[in-house]
């Protein structure tokens, strides 16, 4: 067998659906049940073109992070809020805040960067290690009980936003 | 497009099956670290950036073995010394 056969063997036990440990699925479908991710769905993995110093970078995030002068989305609703928020690349912690009701934000409240990264990306484009931030970053509530109104509005709107408006090369996603 | 995601919530993050991940056993919330501490949350970003550079397998999951109790103790020295790394 050569190595080439090798990959494609393996290629083919995880298109199979034995790309998850044993057990895994069970357990999480029995907390998540609806998820639009199948048993058997292959993950592909897209590869970088060119260096990361060449690269012009987006943010997505579940944290609920917006411009202080944008309205907050709603957080009381029982099946979450199909919308997102822009947020520009050039944003300081203080003209950010955090509207969720999910997770723990006491700490992000005090510096955004611990959940949203994004002085921290400033820094590093400034330094040349990224080729540049896309326009604007992307946040969203991480609420939502309707994974494929999700799938359909909020995820297919930011990945167009992404990729066609703002010319991303790569995206760093943090999910909430 | 070449995504790389930083979770805190592996077996999640392995059941949705993203491309690639590094992965933080820290609490929720707290992806990057804690506030002010710009080393630690500069080299989170990093090794996500440098995972997005060198990822093997589709669907590979990265730990960084990080303690939390360490990261709290940075934490609290920050605090006490009232300095913003």
């Amino acid at each position: 067998m050569t190595a080439a056969d090798r990959t494609d063997a393996a290629a083919d036990a995880r298109e199979a659906g034995t790309q998850l440990r044993p057990g895994l699925w069970e357990t999480i479908n029995a907390r998540y049940p609806g998820s639009m991710i199948r048993k058997e769905s292959f993950v592909r993995q897209a590869r970088l073109a060119k260096p990361l110093t060449a690269c012009r970078l987006s943010l997505v995030s579940s944290c609920g992070v917006h411009l202080k002068s944008d309205s907050p989305l709603d957080v009381g609703h029982p099946f979450g809020d199909f919308r997102f928020r822009r947020v520009p690349s050039s944003a300081r912690h203080d003209e950010l805040i955090i509207h969720q009701l999910k997770y723990p934000h006491d700490d992000a409240d005090l510096d955004i960067n611990v959940i949203f990264p994004i002085e921290r990306l400033q820094e590093l484009r400034d330094e040349g290690r990224l080729g540049g931030l896309t326009q604007d970053f992307f946040s969203f509530i991480g609420y939502n009980m309707d994974p494929e109104k999700f799938e359909r509005t909020v995820a297919a709107e930011i990945a167009d936003a992404v990729v066609q408006q703002e010319r991303a090369d790569c995206a760093l996603l943090a999910p909430a | 497009m070449p995504t790389v995601s930083v979770t805190v919530a592996q077996d999640v993050t392995e059941a949705v099956k993203v491309p690639r991940a590094i992965f933080l056993p820290w609490p929720m919330g707290h992806h990057f670290g804690v506030p002010f501490h710009k080393e630690l949350q500069r080299r989170v970003v990093l090794a996500a950036l440098d995972l997005l550079e060198n990822a093997g397998e589709p669907g590979t999951i990265v730990p960084l073995p990080i303690k939390w109790a360490d990261v709290r103790r940075e934490a609290k020295v920050l605090t006490e010394q009232g300095t913003r790394l």
